[in-house]
């Protein structure tokens, strides 16, 4: 009735070198497969991560490369301008230290919404590229400010 | 005062974990159980004094005492009493107290229920147990210090609070869930070591994790669906999953975790495959591990902020540790848990778990693969390279796919040896079904993408041979004479662990199905609109008809659109989505109105509303369809989990047979 009996002398006997290498066949292949299928798609899903300044120190080599910057958000550089009916354009600045602010990277997403969490000093990564008057083009979806599950800074100045 | 009783409890919890090592070490070279007896009471007395800390943090925080540095951070004055008190987990070290907290309850309650049953294993099951307290403990005694004093000495008048986008229900279980699953897992590693080191190898230690690993697995999935809907409800953008970092952290264990639920049975079922077991265990720990390290340590960047914080090199050593540890005594006894069986066919139920695990491996290398690009990257360019969401789609996409035709082929196939011919046989209605539903799609519904439709076939055929299982087993019922309800509910009770993992099946499916539909075929958009203007999404038309604006309770100052909303022509209501101002701190809040059925969203949020041209506002529109599916399936996939996991009478008894036993036989003084 149960079916844990139903083993064969075969199977114990010639069978299980052949299986073995059924096995091994199925395993690679297995393998082969996972290892194309990363392969296949790395392919034209990478970004370099640059900071602000990394950008500036090899900015001709950059340009046009999809990119992912990080960066605070300098507050007062929010713009938001809704061109015509279909068409809106965000616009901030950003950069590495905000208490020590070196070049801005200027950011353009178009067709954006605002960012609940775009604000003074939060964080941004963007994704997309830079053209060669310096402005850093987000693509669509590419705009990420961080979500502020944690809350760990200085203690004010006494 | 109240600071300086936490930190006391914290440091003693911390020296009462060291001695339990010690004594259980100790206790085991010297084979004495008197010392055994000692830890395993100081592995029970940990948990009232993380109780007590807990308590008193809470305390802190009900009272506004703002001279800790963790209360100021977390909270403040106008907080309702619930967020203060869930305020507790709303930080870094006020988490990592916490989850010390789950982790004592976990081990505690393990050594205790299985202290009976499992003696020969405890001595090691404790020493191993307070390795990982002795480093979680340490962190939160000499690191991230909850109780420690605010610098500087002046105490600010108020704290700064906690986001707005954090008050949610969502947000407010999902990280006890997460962590409930990450401490949880830590369970079946203590006794898997156990049995590697005491060198009782048969399937004991797997009996009586499995349970503890399928309550952690709930809290784990339950914990990853609840942070998906949060992110669908709050976020903004019409998703659910973006394979950030931290989201794979969690998801990444979890996957290990399932390979190891499935691989398991072949151990219980063959005896086979009891090294690879081992290492699925030893896996999902150091993966617990290396999860809470990416969340801890901001070592990768991700769209969840966390504190570049110390603890970064602490966590790596440990999992270095841990993995040297775990790996000598693994290779120690290899032999030992060589099994004389083998694998005789392709088509058995071994070769097809076998198949399920290489599988999930695949998902799990690809996504830590991805995950960890950046250092990789890094270390062999000199350059951080990142990979998104389209990486892991591609990658997973074709992976998830074999992984659900499977659910429905695997349990067609028998232990030992099945032929293709019958799996053929009982494969081909379903399949046919399925072709014709995927054709129903394709004409009546002009899905023509072909990855939906190959998605939506499987989908289906995996759906029709489950229920086809449920069935078999009613129908053989029903035959003896019982009724259908009963046949089904008697079916179940029986062999809760198969028919509870049938129902996670269809939770999955389900999911499946509206992850396939919100996944291709979303739609979205963004206009302006002036006053009685229309837009249309799909067969949605909306109408703007006006804005006001109102103060809301506390510092809330609301701005309310007023969407006319049909659907084919017809009037379906009305749609309000609002942005809402905390004017003390200046963070807006956009919150979504949707219009919510079982075949598709229509999700709207106001992007912007100029006060100067009132008559002016602009939406986002997102058309997400079968979106409700992945919530049903999320349903339907704990329903599972909960059957499979209950406590059943038949183990209870055996359980407390044992313990009678144990009484029964007067213990002697010194071991057995």
């Amino acid at each position: 009735m149960t079916d844990t009996t139903w083993t064969t002398e075969k199977a114990q006997g010639v069978q299980p070198r052949s299986n073995r290498l059924k096995f091994i066949v199925g395993g690679v292949l297995i393998v082969a497969a996972l290892i194309f299928l990363i392969v296949n798609a790395m392919s034209g899903n990478t970004q370099l991560y640059k900071t602000v300044d990394e950008f500036y120190g090899e900015q001709s080599r950059l340009v046009g490369r999809d990119l992912r910057v990080s960066g605070l958000v300098v507050g007062d550089s929010i713009k938001f301008e809704q061109i015509d009916a279909t068409t809106s354009r965000l616009e901030f600045d950003i950069v590495d230290d905000l208490n020590n602010p070196g070049q801005r990277l200027h950011i353009v997403a178009m067709n954006e919404p605002i960012p609940d969490l775009l604000q003074h000093e939060a964080q941004a990564l963007v994704e997309g590229h830079a053209t060669e008057d310096g402005v850093f083009h987000a693509n669509a979806g590419g705009l990420f400010l961080k979500c502020p599950t944690r809350y760990e800074e200085a203690a004010p100045e006494a | 005062m109240i600071a300086d009783l936490g930190y006391a409890a914290v440091l003693l919890a911390f020296a009462v974990a060291v001695y339990a090592a010690v004594a259980s070490a100790y206790g085991a070279y010297k084979n004495d159980d008197r010392w055994v007896e000692s830890a395993r009471n100081s592995t029970v007395i940990i948990l009232p004094l993380l109780l007590l800390a807990s308590g008193l943090l809470v305390t802190l925080l009900l009272l506004g005492d703002f001279s800790v540095d963790y209360v100021w951070q977390v909270s403040s004055r106008e907080m309702p009493t619930y967020l203060k008190v869930t305020a507790l987990w709303g930080g870094q070290a006020g988490g990592l107290l916490f989850w010390n907290l789950l982790l004592a309850a976990f081990t505690a309650a393990a050594m205790l229920r299985n202290w009976d049953n499992q003696r020969e294993l405890m001595p090691y099951a404790l020493l191993v147990g307070a390795m990982t307290q002795i480093f979680f403990l340490g962190l939160v005694a000499f690191v991230e210090n909850p109780f420690a004093r605010i610098a500087g000495g002046v105490i600010p008048a108020d704290g700064r609070g906690l986001n707005p986008l954090l008050r949610h229900p969502g947000m407010i279980i999902h990280p006890p869930m997460l962590y409930l699953g990450f401490t949880g897992l830590t369970i079946p590693y203590t006794f898997a070591m156990a049995a590697l080191i005491s060198g009782k190898l048969d399937d004991t230690w797997i009996r009586t994790t499995r349970r503890w690993t399928l309550v952690a697995w709930l809290f784990l999935s339950l914990g990853l669906i609840l942070g998906g809907r949060w992110a669908y409800d709050v976020l903004g953008w019409g998703g659910y999953w973006a394979w950030d970092p931290v989201e794979n952290a969690s998801f990444i264990p979890w996957l290990a975790g399932t390979a190891f639920l499935h691989s398991v049975m072949i151990q219980e079922k063959r005896n086979m495959f009891k090294v690879w077991n081992m290492v699925l265990v030893i896996l999902t720990y150091l993966l617990v591990i290396y999860g809470t390290f990416i969340v801890r340590s901001g070592v990768i960047s991700s769209v969840h902020s966390f504190a570049q914080s110390a603890v970064g090199p602490l966590f790596f050593g440990f999992l270095a540790i841990m993995t040297v540890f775990s790996a000598y005594w693994l290779l120690r006894r290899r032999d030992e848990l060589s099994s004389p069986n083998r694998l005789e066919s392709l088509f058995s139920r071994e070769a097809a778990f076998l198949l399920n695990n290489f599988v999930f491996m695949g998902v799990l290398v690809a996504t830590f693969w991805g995950t960890n690009y950046p250092i990789i990257s890094e270390l062999f360019t000199g350059e951080k390279v990142t990979v998104g969401p389209p990486f892991y789609n591609r990658v997973n996409g074709p992976l998830f796919a074999v992984l659900l035709l499977l659910m429905g082929v695997a349990p067609l196939t028998m232990w030992y040896r099945s032929s293709a011919e019958r799996i053929g046989m009982a494969l081909r209605w379903p399949a046919l079904a399925a072709l014709a539903v995927a054709g129903v799609l394709y004409f009546a519904f002009d899905v023509n993408s072909w990855g939906a439709l190959l998605g939506m076939w499987i989908v289906t055929v995996s759906l029709l041979l489950t229920i086809l299982e449920f069935w078999k087993g009613i129908r053989a019922r029903m035959k003896r004479g019982e009724a259908p309800w009963s046949a089904l509910s008697n079916l179940m009770a029986r062999n809760r662990r198969r028919y509870g993992g049938y129902w996670i099946h269809i939770g999955v499916l389900v999911m499946a199905f509206g992850i396939i539909g919100s996944y291709f075929f979303q739609q979205e958009t963004q206009i302006r609109l002036r006053q009685g203007e229309s837009v249309s999404l799909g067969s949605y038309e909306m109408t703007f008809q006006g804005v006001r604006q109102f103060p809301g309770p506390d510092d809330l100052l609301i701005k309310e659109a007023s969407l006319a909303i049909t659907d084919n022509g017809r009037s379906v209501g009305e749609l309000t989505p609002r942005t809402e101002l905390y004017t003390r701190s200046g963070q807006p809040m956009t919150i979504p109105s949707l219009r919510s059925t079982i075949g598709e969203d229509f999700y709207v949020i106001m992007v912007n509303w100029e006060t100067v041209t009132s008559n002016e506002a602009t939406f986002r529109l997102y058309l997400n369809p079968l979106i409700n599916w992945v919530w049903a399936g999320g349903f339907i996939f704990i329903f599972g989990t909960l059957i499979a996991a209950w406590p059943d009478p038949a183990d209870e008894k055996v359980t407390a047979a044992a313990r009678a036993r144990r009484r029964a036989k007067a213990r002697p003084a010194y071991g057995d």
